[in-house]
């Protein structure tokens, strides 16, 4: 209990996907512009990882490790080769489906967060998290709470830059580093934090 | 001829420079960071992107006008992920060593914003052989931002280029130190936002 | 350009597009796999091979695979041992697993597998010792997944070579194994200088994890280590 618990807090702080492994991006820099877009979009992630990691897991154990196939009688099969193709299958089939949960019950959400629901998908970090999960050999559980980990890890980071941004629009910066500049600049900085975490015992 | 050259030599330039994927249409930055501790390894992934970009877009640019539109991210994301695949297949056969250091990375490929964004803006609307330029175009251009960032961090953070030691043990007696920071997540993020500020400041930032 | 008729969303063609792109994706993806997976495992057989050099300190940077590949033939034997440190010829369930090192069938030293739980995920690696039993030659890692540039730090070569020399018994012949301490050796009393190496800041976690592994490691090969202290492991047998 005490390593999941362990696991949970080193995914949202130390080992901070986003901050840490650089992974999600594209989406962070675009939506973090609006603190309810941000959060919107960070509960979207966290519910697609939480539910795809170990999802993946099933899959990449079940068939495609190396002897994942000896229930079927075939030992010697390894499609571990088939990993990027399939994860991202079932990442793309998922967001569909939540694109149209969300559709479904909270129109509004749906119109603001636009073109970005559809591009969860090809968030690094989603396949990220799942790849990290096949690297580490993490068990069932671990994935599960893994995968939650790193979702409220992003959302954290996410809804963090899209408030600070909101404080930056009173700034005076320079024009050229406007932007993709500043954002980087205070990611940087949120990443020197959140590094912080590391000297922490639990 | 001289027209087309001349169209490839457009297409270059707002790959590599004007237009350039990272700085300019702020893609791809999600695994750029993370391999860019050794310049080895940005060249290695810069390579691996330019390639895949290119050759994905040529692909998808040949089969433009049979792809039904309901499965047409899907019908990309399948090619984009089999040449990912095969260019990860090649790196652990005869680039061992680098392949360890980019793990997970190469794989990250697919979901490149990169990849699929020229595909989607590019190839879908020019013929195969344009695709292809633009691809490698758009590849050298994040190249360049890649190998860059790389070439800071690890002069600074490690006083090495390309693993060779270069500061000369006279600066390090007289106090000099590797700057750690360059060689974690904070030192690449306010490396790139420098670079790019530098960038944006010669040639004009989008607004 | 345009074909007659041709209507790219109708059924007929998305269902043909679908199959004809599944097919023409799996044969190459498969036929790059299973043509390169010799190659592959090779390369991880000799990255291997590798690391248990660089715990022997028998090789530097960038050795070419034919050096590696001599070095190891002429130098290394995998050998086993049973619970109580002899060697068997067996290999049971308890069987222990290691490499001695040697120069013409003289024992020089032995280098024991180390597979600890890390941070993130398993950490592999090669701990080399002499022939006395108790001084550490060198250290290699052969696989983690710690943090680059954190706990990452333990494949580089700063932190192994620190590695060697430590004794893993006390001035009062009492097992106490080497670990990682929490910042840097020369803080720590004069008496367990000799038993650690300086630990990575920023990554504590790493270190202690590490110590733990090797202990349990070397604690399990006791028995066999105690046979090189008391001199009685000094050529391979036949």
């Amino acid at each position: 209990m005490d390593e999941l618990f362990s696991l949970f807090i080193n995914s949202v702080f130390i080992g901070n996907i986003l901050l840490a492994y650089f992974l999600g991006m594209c989406s962070f820099i675009a939506v973090s512009k609006k603190i309810q877009t941000a959060s919107g979009l960070g509960f979207a992630v966290i519910f697609v990882l939480a539910i795809t990691t170990p999802l993946n897991w099933l899959i990449y154990h079940g068939l495609l490790a190396p002897g994942a196939l000896s229930w079927m009688g075939l030992p010697d099969i390894d499609l571990s080769f088939l990993k990027y193709i399939t994860f991202i299958a079932v990442i793309a089939a998922l967001v569909q489906a939540v694109e149209m949960i969300i559709d479904k019950f909270s129109p509004v959400l749906y119109a603001s967060l636009g073109v970005f629901l559809p591009l969860i998908a090809v968030n690094c970090a989603i396949l990220g998290t799942s790849l990290f999960m096949v690297e580490r050999n993490y068990t069932f559980i671990e994935s599960i709470i893994f995968g939650t980990g790193s979702g409220t890890g992003w959302m954290l980071a996410i809804v963090s830059m899209a408030a600070i941004r909101k404080k930056l629009a009173y700034a005076d910066v320079p024009k050229s580093l406007d932007g993709f500049g500043m954002t980087m600049i205070v990611a940087g900085l949120m990443a020197m934090t959140f590094m912080m975490f590391s000297g922490i015992t639990l | 001829m001289s027209n087309e050259t001349t169209q490839y030599k457009e297409i270059l330039f707002k790959g590599i420079w004007r237009e350039n994927p990272v700085a300019y249409q702020v893609l791809g930055i999600c695994s750029a960071l993370a391999v860019t501790v050794k310049m080895s390894t940005a060249i290695v992934m810069s390579l691996a992107l330019t390639l895949v970009t290119a050759f994905s877009s040529m692909i998808i640019s040949s089969m433009r006008n049979k792809i039904p539109s309901n499965i047409r991210i899907i019908a990309e994301l399948a090619v984009i992920a089999s040449m990912v695949i095969v260019t990860d297949e090649i790196l652990q056969a005869f680039f061992y060593d680098i392949s360890k250091q980019l793990s997970i990375f190469v794989g990250l490929i697919i979901t490149n914003c990169i990849v699929l964004g020229r595909a989607e803006a590019f190839a879908l609307a020019n013929n195969p052989l344009d695709s292809f330029v633009d691809g490698i175009a758009n590849g050298l251009g994040y190249s360049l931002v890649l190998i860059a960032v790389a070439f800071i961090r690890e002069l600074l953070g490690a006083g090495e280029f390309l693993g060779f030691p270069v500061i000369p043990a006279f600066i390090y007696d007289a106090g000099y130190q590797n700057m750690g920071l360059m060689l974690l997540a904070p030192g690449a993020f306010f490396i790139i936002g420098l670079l790019v500020w530098l960038k944006n400041s010669i040639s004009g930032s989008k607004k | 350009m345009s074909d007659n008729n041709f209507d790219k969303n109708s059924k007929k063609n998305v269902i043909q597009f679908a199959l004809m792109l599944s097919v023409i994706c799996s044969l190459l993806i498969t036929g790059a796999a299973s043509g390169l997976k010799n190659l592959q495992q090779e390369n991880i057989k000799l990255d291997k091979k590798a690391n248990i050099l660089k715990a022997a300190n028998l090789i530097n940077k960038k050795p070419s695979k034919t050096e590696i590949l001599r070095l190891y033939n002429e130098h290394i034997k995998e050998g086993m041992v049973n619970q109580k440190g002899e060697p068997a010829k067996i290999e049971a369930d308890d069987t222990l697993h290691l490499y001695y090192y040697h120069t013409n069938n003289v024992i020089d030293g032995y280098i024991l597998p180390i597979n600890t739980k890390g941070l993130w995920g398993k950490i592999r690696g090669y701990l080399a010792f002499e022939n006395d039993g108790q001084t550490v030659s060198g250290f290699s890692v052969f696989s983690h997944s710690e943090t680059p540039g954190l706990g990452g730090e333990i494949e580089n070569a700063w932190f192994r070579k620190n590695f060697k020399g430590k004794k893993i018994l006390n001035s009062q012949d009492k097992f106490v194994s080497v670990g990682i301490a929490k910042g840097k050796v020369k803080n720590l009393p004069k008496n367990l200088q000799d038993h650690y190496v300086d630990g990575i800041s920023g990554a504590t976690l790493t270190g202690k994890y590490l110590s733990e592994g090797i202990k349990a490691t070397l604690t399990r090969y006791e028995p066999l280590s105690i046979s090189f202290r008391q001199k009685e492991m000094k050529t391979l047998e036949k």
